[in-house]
């Protein structure tokens, strides 16, 4: 990556009120921060759930051909969210503009262009809610903050709004819990209804809806991946493990990330639950028809966020499992703690009480969605010390970890991994506090952003997470950073890349896997996972 | 005389009819419109296994039953929780962070003036006045050296409110953010403030008289209230003519937050998703791929799985 600059300027901006109300266009979006437009492939296939992606346009043209009734469908649209949400209402209504969101945006941090700021993101959508649902905006127009809804502004919409990350860190500091994710996704879906949606996560969407994950892996070539990580595994510990697929009647359905059955360092984690399955005995099955645990259709509407979760319920039921384990993923657990059992209610009966089978631990709060966390499961296996567990084949590492924004902010999943990695590593340190738990920052590609040509923009909002790993990097010489997330391990490795951090990114379940000493290994291992020497003991 | 009955009658009942049907809209406004999810913003350790233990503040950040939800709110509400977090980023070498709290100071500083001001005027709208009103403000009032004595909450809330204003005026964020009618409620609120304070210790007003007035307006005796109106000096109207327009203005604006504090789906659930499923009460069906559809697409490679006996083996 020689092309990068050697110093990134963050050029901070205070424009008058006036000048925020007037919309940024495509004269001014900027290469590395705008998304390039649905594809008509994705369009066509989404056609119910997004109309008019199907033209000929491009976010740098002056003309978007928007259909003829644009406006009128673009505010019933408006309309129809401020009824059917109420925190969409009530945060149109009652932000007092305090400004303690606003320097709480990694994109804001990383770029310093204003509409970045939480609370300017959420007036974009608000200021046009003044203007044609409320009096005071009618009245007094601009003098209210209220504007005319014109293409320009459904330009700059389209600009802002894929420049969110859905992380909610904003919200953990609003004095009122107001949650721009919330209004950013309402806002996504007032413009598909336009036809105004960007590339990247329709292509997953469909393929997703097609062949059951976003990557559009077939049966066979899912099949395929759990066989060479087998083999893989095999290769470095000697054991050879037969790996249940779409088998009926097992315990447990296990769903984890497409991401993960190809891309690399999600392959060691991914090599990681095979493993952990096998050694605890574990009845459980992978799933082709449900192999997809992430849902990108929760950054774009309500309904295509049903479209691919369903799926998972309709399988457990197909196969008669008992319950879900869900692998390591960080808005598929916004999905599937706060989204997935509400949209598919009421579940399959077939479904039973989530009781983990090697230690007898109810797991009392997944009671009634049947799904339980990969973090939690282990952690509740190695606290019964059910499993043997070698921290020294992780001396290598020098781990630290960060905190995914939806298992921290829409879970509170913090302890369960901590001790599954301080269980199964001797080095640990944790990053400065304002930087972890609920107030982690994201990586800078999460919420539709994990694609290439917004990468200015995804390696500026990633700088606050690299800074705060360099402080541990220097302290502690820190070479690991663990994460239970599937786009943070996409994402982290060109933020290293362009930070210039010495430090490798990898799964909790990778570091569970190097330090898991298997019954029918013979030989002492040597290597880790990702077939490095082991170092034992060494400083 | 019309004087008098306008400022001192008209217009303070237009303002409160426009303050209680108006707020009373906005509210309804609210729930009727449905909570599709269930979305607390969870800031502390859920609740889990038994080994992980969760302490006092896990269990306000991050509530799982209804009692430690109610708590958060009281924390939210009464000492502005979230806003105690406020901590900034800046690009320091030593990736320190600075304490952003003093917004949280203002704030507090100016709810709670606000707050036992409103107690403190609990004298001029009720007969007897009440005992706790009476004691508080005895309690933070300044006696002996001064004459007449200091109502410190009167004196404070100028100052906070000044901070608050400051901040708009002279920080760039938070001028860049601030629209015109963020600066009016502050200046209104000032002018309030100010003419009472003006009214407090210097153009004294027949504090009787004022009494009276309110007391025959709250018991709708308006002929009464009409003749009383006349007797009381001008620097009344100045203040009670402010208050009506923040009372009228109040509805339509940002300070519909004290009502909506206690709707926000990110504070008031539980985060208990998975053990007691919310209900959305218009849940849409959505038609996606079912096995069978699924099945007919790649039948030739689920039929090789199957023949495998439904597992992977590594070949070796
Ligand atoms: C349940 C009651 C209330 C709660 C929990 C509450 C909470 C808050 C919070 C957290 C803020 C942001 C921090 C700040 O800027 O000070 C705020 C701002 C503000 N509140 Fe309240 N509030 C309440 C009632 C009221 C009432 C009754 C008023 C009446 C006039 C009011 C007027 C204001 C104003 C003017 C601001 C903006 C300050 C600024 O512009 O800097 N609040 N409130
Ligand atoms: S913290 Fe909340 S109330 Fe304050 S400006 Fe941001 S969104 Fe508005
Ligand atoms: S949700 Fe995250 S990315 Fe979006 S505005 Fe808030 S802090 Fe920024």
């Amino acid at each position: 990556m020689e092309e990068q600059p050697e110093v990134v300027k963050i050029e901070q901006k205070f424009p008058s009120w006036r000048d925020m109300l007037k919309p940024v266009t495509e004269k001014d979006f900027k290469h590395g921060f705008y998304h390039y437009p649905i594809l008509k492939r994705d369009a066509e296939y989404l056609k119910d759930y997004i109309p008019f992606g199907t033209r000929d346009w491009d976010p740098l043209d002056k003309d978007w051909k928007l259909p003829e009734d644009w406006k009128e469908r673009f505010l019933n649209a408006f309309k129809d969210k401020l009824e059917k949400y109420r925190p969409f209402k009530l945060y149109m209504d009652i932000c007092v503009r305090c400004g303690a969101c606003a320097d709480k945006c990694h994109y804001y941090l990383g770029t310093g262009d204003p509409k970045n700021m939480p609370v300017a993101r959420a007036e974009l959508l608000r200021s046009i809610y003044r203007r044609y649902f409320t009096k005071s905006g009618r009245i007094f127009k601009e003098w209210a903050g209220a504007r005319e809804l014109t293409e320009d502004v459904v330009k700059e919409l389209y600009y802002y709004l894929y420049q969110c990350s859905l992380c909610r860190r904003c919200s953990a500091f609003c004095p009122y819990g107001i949650d721009t994710a919330e209004i950013v996704w309402r806002g996504r879906e007032i413009l598909n209804s336009i036809g105004v949606t960007h590339r990247f996560t329709p292509i997953s969407i469909a393929a997703c809806a097609r062949t059951g994950n976003h990557l559009g892996l077939l049966p066979g070539g899912m099949a395929g991946a759990l066989q060479s990580a087998a083999e893989d595994i095999a290769e470095i510990t000697g054991v050879e493990i037969e790996v249940p697929i779409n088998k009926k009647g097992a315990e447990v359905l296990f769903v984890a990330p497409s991401g993960d059955y190809f891309a690399t360092p999600h392959w060691f984690g991914f090599m990681g639950y095979i493993m952990f399955f096998h050694e605890i005995g574990l009845d459980y099955t992978w799933s082709t028809y449900a192999g997809e645990g992430g849902n990108f259709g929760t950054f774009q509407s309500y309904e295509l966020a049903k479209l691919l979760n369903q799926k998972i319920y309709h399988e457990a039921e197909r196969l008669g499992v008992k319950w879900i384990i869900g692998g390591e993923c960080g808005h598929m657990w916004r999905d599937k703690h706060q989204f997935m059992a509400t949209m598919n209610y009421p579940l399959p009966s077939t479904l039973e009480d989530p009781v983990n089978p090697i230690t007898g631990t109810y797991f009392e709060n997944a009671a009634e969605s049947k799904m339980v966390h990969i973090a939690e499961f282990v952690a509740d296996v190695i606290k019964h010390k059910k499993v043997k567990l070698d921290k020294s084949r992780n001396d290598h590492w020098k781990v630290t970890f960060h905190d995914s924004c939806n298992p921290a902010r829409a879970m509170g999943l913090f302890e369960e991994p901590r001790y599954v990695i301080q269980s199964c590593c001797n080095y640990f340190y944790e990053m400065p506090e304002h930087t972890i738990r609920e107030k982690t920052y994201c990586c800078g590609s999460g919420g539709g952003n994990l694609t290439e040509e917004v990468m200015d923009l995804r390696m500026r909002g990633g700088m606050p997470r690299a800074l705060a790993l360099k402080e541990v990097v220097k302290k502690h010489g820190v070479n690991f950073m663990c994460t239970i997330c599937a786009q943070d391990k996409a994402a982290f490795p060109i933020l290293m890349e362009y930070w210039k951090l010495p430090v490798e990114i990898g799964a909790m379940m990778e570091l569970v896997g190097n330090a898991l000493i298997m019954k029918d290994e013979e030989q002492e291992r040597t290597l880790d996972l990702r077939g490095n020497p082991l170092k034992r003991g060494e400083e | 005389m019309i004087g008098g009955a306008v400022f001192g009658v008209v217009i303070p009942y237009v303002a409160i009819a426009v303050f209680i049907v108006g707020v009373i809209y906005k509210i309804i406004g609210w729930a009727n419109s449905a909570v599709p999810l269930k979305i607390p913003t969870t800031c502390g350790q859920q609740y889990t296994l038994p080994f992980l233990r969760r302490n006092i503040y896990d269990r306000f950040d991050c509530p799982q039953t209804m009692w430690e939800t109610v708590g958060r709110m009281f924390f939210e509400i009464f000492f502005f929780r979230s806003l105690f977090r406020n901590t900034r980023f800046y690009y320091a070498p030593q990736m320190k962070y600075k304490d952003a709290r003093w917004l949280w100071l203002f704030g507090i500083a100016f709810h709670y003036s606000l707050l036992l001001v409103l107690i403190d005027h609990l004298r001029f709208f009720m007969n007897p006045v009440p005992w706790f009103s009476s004691k508080l403000t005895d309690g933070l009032s300044l006696t002996g050296v001064f004459v007449p004595t200091l109502y410190l909450p009167g004196l404070l809330i100028v100052v906070a409110l000044a901070l608050l204003w400051a901040r708009r005026l002279f920080f760039g964020k938070e001028r860049t953010i601030s629209l015109p009618s963020d600066h009016f409620v502050l200046i209104l609120l000032l002018a309030i403030t100010i003419s009472g304070n003006l009214m407090r210790y210097f153009y004294k007003v027949d504090l009787e008289g004022v009494k009276e007035l309110i007391l025959c307006l709250s018991t709708f005796n308006v002929a009464r209230a009409v003749s009383i109106a006349d007797t009381i000096g001008p620097v009344l109207y100045i203040h009670l003519t402010l208050v009506s327009i923040l009372l009228a203005y109040f509805p339509f604006s940002k300070l519909m937050h004290s009502a909506g504090v206690f709707f926000s789906p990110t504070r008031n659930m539980p985060n208990d998703n998975r053990v007691h499923i919310h209900i959305n009460p218009w849940n849409p069906e959505v038609k996606g791929i079912t096995y069978e559809q699924y099945y007919e697409m790649y039948k030739d490679q689920l039929d090789e799985i199957a023949e495998n006996g439904y597992k992977v083996k590594p070949e070796v």
